[in-house]
């Protein structure tokens, strides 16, 4: 079958540097929201600076499955290890995980009442307890990253999709996270903001952070994913290199899949 | 038609064109809003005359007719017939409806307690002065200790004459505070870092400065304070405006933090602490306020031991407060459902905690949406205080209304009512004009939406 897909295919794969460290460790992870259980057995090792991508159709857990990692949802049965950091209901274990994870939102979900940079500074000086300056010093670093250091003094209402994202990104950057999850960052965007969003997550895959990635954009998967992930019914269908995923997907469900997102 | 077809590289937009002619300007604002049809221009005509009907005798009753000197009802009754106010009535009656019967020679306490307050929160209208929010809770914090001890007078504790006195340092560092601000652009920790020679030391040894100094005047304003010798006056001769803001000031300036705790209390997911303050929240609002007050007032007294016999005011303060912390609670639930749970998760997801989430984000937040729903409670309990003339303290309305009661002035009800009405709503509408001026200000200047 043919699976062409709209992403530029020449650009070459971002460089690998994954270890054999492991840093996230879910094992029979099980999840219900009330009756629906939505994650069954999930078992997943992420290794340091690996990249992962998880796909799927919506409602099949993948979105559920990461804000587990950090607790934004709780699970009911199984493991979960972060760093070594048992994840459980002990709140300073809890704390200590999401000092060290950072998240993007879908929505960008930035502090509507607080300028850009003072969104980037609050988690550094309240939670990691930096002086002002050093927290303004270490923001406008990444500001620049994300290439909108001019609007730090902005609020994010007066900003596009894409600024705001990347202002999203930065925020959870200056955390010095040493993993970051992302949900869905491209989604609520307008298409021609999508690649300003994608190219600053290339350039931190490059700088060789661990990232879990939940996306539809499988040009990016082609391009930074050391694996993908594709997720339904609350299971991890199949998993596997880019390569192989998308050129040789093994269960009928995937083939189904892949179909479906490529073909328009 | 070859015009709009042609295909430049260089789109030109075309140049926009003036409105046509009676759409604009006082004629087109007119011909729109006043004459738009025949029965719209009867409409305007008909209120017009209306407006001026009314404005007309206003003017007879409060200016034209009105009698400004007369000894007793009877005199401005033969001097009008009438027909218009007795504005002399009121300056007779004016110090009453102030001040209740606070003894004359003593006024000035009640006078200087209330300058003290605006003195100490004009900072917050300054845009030079820095740290406002240490304004305002130094004010919050300590003023009650100054006022009480102002108003009250008489021996008070040591832990009152201390607290007296970190009042008096606080409100003249908050002013020395706007005059470094303002003469040398510092604020006055940075000022006092700097004429001690500390500035090139350690950040951690700056705070012992501000310690030093703040001893210092602690010692100072100790000594001066208990110089004081203020006649006791008994909390049951204070009445008028003075006690209707003593009760709604106290009422207000309390129902807001308790209103905040007991909101996050409902929402809660420790059931003794949800079941408890619901359960609060639900009686205190299903209760008139009236019924709460004459409880405070007859009934707390029979279950509280005999030696304990607060004054009738003291009970009434408390059941406001129970009253508007209830009130206040909902509407403060009511912001925090306002509020995007993606808030909750990206502030959770960045490692703060319960209390600094809801202190950073969620509540300034929160509070900014609130604004008119929290002035409006503020409103109201303003005005509700006047419930306590029911039970028979003397606040600014029963005070009218005893005027009218006096021998003298029998007869004498509507203009201490129309004045009464007029505090109510200049306070009342100051209230409301500030808080749209917040809403436009405060969370980024984005005004109303």
């Amino acid at each position: 079958m043919s699976l062409d897909t709209a992403a530029p295919d020449n650009t070459p794969h971002v460089a690998s540097v994954v270890s054999d460290e492991v840093v996230i460790e879910l094992s029979k992870v099980n999840k219900w929201f009330g009756e629906f259980h939505v994650l069954k057995d999930i078992d997943l090792t992420v290794y340091k600076g690996e990249r992962i991508v998880v796909c799927g159709p919506s409602g099949s857990g993948k979105s559920t499955a990461i804000r587990c990692i950090n607790r934004l949802e709780e699970h009911q049965e199984g493991d979960i290890i972060v760093n070594g950091t048992v994840m459980g209901t002990n709140l300073k274990n809890i704390d200590a995980i999401r000092r060290n994870v950072g998240m993007v939102f879908q929505s960008f979900n930035l502090f509507p009442h607080l300028t850009v940079l003072e969104n980037c500074t609050l988690a550094p000086i309240w939670v990691r307890n930096l002086s002002k300056v050093e927290a303004e010093r270490i923001a406008m670093e990444y500001l620049e990253r994300v290439k909108i250091p001019e609007q730090a003094e902005k609020y994010p209402g007066q900003l596009s999709g894409g600024q705001q994202q990347r202002v999203a990104i930065a925020r959870s950057l200056c955390m010095s996270p040493t993993i970051m999850l992302f949900d869905e960052p491209t989604s609520a965007l307008d298409p021609e903001m999508i690649s300003e969003v994608l190219d600053v997550m290339v350039g931190l895959a490059e700088s060789g952070m661990t990232m879990i990635v939940v996306t539809h954009e499988m040009g990016f998967a082609k391009r930074v994913a050391d694996r993908v992930i594709f997720m339904d019914q609350g299971e991890i269908v199949e998993q596997n290199t880019p390569e192989e995923f998308f050129n040789n997907p093994k269960s009928d469900r995937t083939k189904l899949f892949l179909s479906q997102i490529l073909a328009h | 038609m070859t015009d709009t077809m042609q295909t430049d590289a260089v789109f030109h937009p075309k140049p926009s064109m003036p409105p046509p002619p009676n759409t604009v300007g006082v004629v087109g604002w007119m011909r729109k809003n006043l004459f738009g049809s025949l029965v719209d221009g009867i409409l305007t005509i008909g209120c017009l005359a209306l407006v001026l009907y009314v404005l007309n005798s206003v003017l007879q009753y409060t200016l034209i007719n009105a009698v400004w000197t007369a000894n007793s009802y009877r005199e401005c009754l033969d001097i009008n017939k009438g027909e218009g106010a007795c504005w002399a009535g009121i300056s007779v009656w004016f110090n009453s409806m102030m001040y209740g019967r606070y003894p004359d020679p003593e006024q000035w306490r009640i006078n200087l307690a209330f300058v003290t307050l605006f003195a100490w929160m004009a900072p917050f209208w300054f845009p030079k002065v820095s740290g406002k929010m240490l304004v305002g809770a130094s004010a919050v914090l300590t003023f009650p200790f100054l006022a009480a001890q102002l108003f009250l007078g008489g021996e008070t504790s040591l832990f009152h004459q201390a607290m007296v006195s970190v009042a008096l340092v606080l409100f003249i560092t908050v002013w020395l505070h706007v005059g470094t601000s303002y003469l040398m652009g510092r604020s006055i920790g940075d000022v006092l870092v700097g004429i001690t020679g500390f500035a090139d030391k350690d950040d951690r040894l700056h705070k012992w400065v501000h310690m030093g100094f703040f001893g210092v005047g602690f010692v100072l304003a100790f000594l001066y304070q208990s110089s004081w010798e203020f006649v006791e006056v008994p909390i049951t001769v204070w009445g008028g405006l003075f006690l209707t803001l003593v009760i709604s000031g106290i009422g207000i300036a309390s129902a807001l933090p308790n209103g905040i705790l007991l909101a996050l209390g409902r929402r809660s997911k420790m059931p003794v602490i949800r079941v408890f303050c619901t359960s609060f929240i639900e009686l205190f609002r299903s209760v008139p306020l009236i019924t709460i007050l004459f409880m405070a007032v007859t009934m707390m007294p029979l279950f509280l031991p005999v030696e304990i016999n607060p004054p009738k005011l003291i009970m009434v303060i408390v059941a406001v407060c129970l009253f508007s912390a209830a009130y206040m609670a909902e509407t403060v639930r009511a912001g925090l459902q306002a509020i995007n749970k993606g808030q909750y998760e990206a502030a959770q997801a960045m490692g703060l905690n319960f209390w600094k989430m809801m202190a950073l984000i969620v509540m300034p937040q929160a509070l900014k949406l609130m604004i008119p729903n929290i002035v409006g409670s503020f409103i109201g309990l303003m005005k509700d205080t006047t419930l306590v003339s029911i039970i028979g303290l003397y606040d600014i309305l029963l005070m009218a209304k005893a005027a009218g009661q006096n021998p003298t002035w029998l007869g004498f009800h509507t203009e201490p009512l129309l004045f009464t009405a007029s505090f109510f709503f200049v306070i009342c509408f100051c209230m409301s004009k500030y808080s749209q001026h917040l809403e436009r200000t405060i969370g980024g200047g984005y005004g109303r939406r």
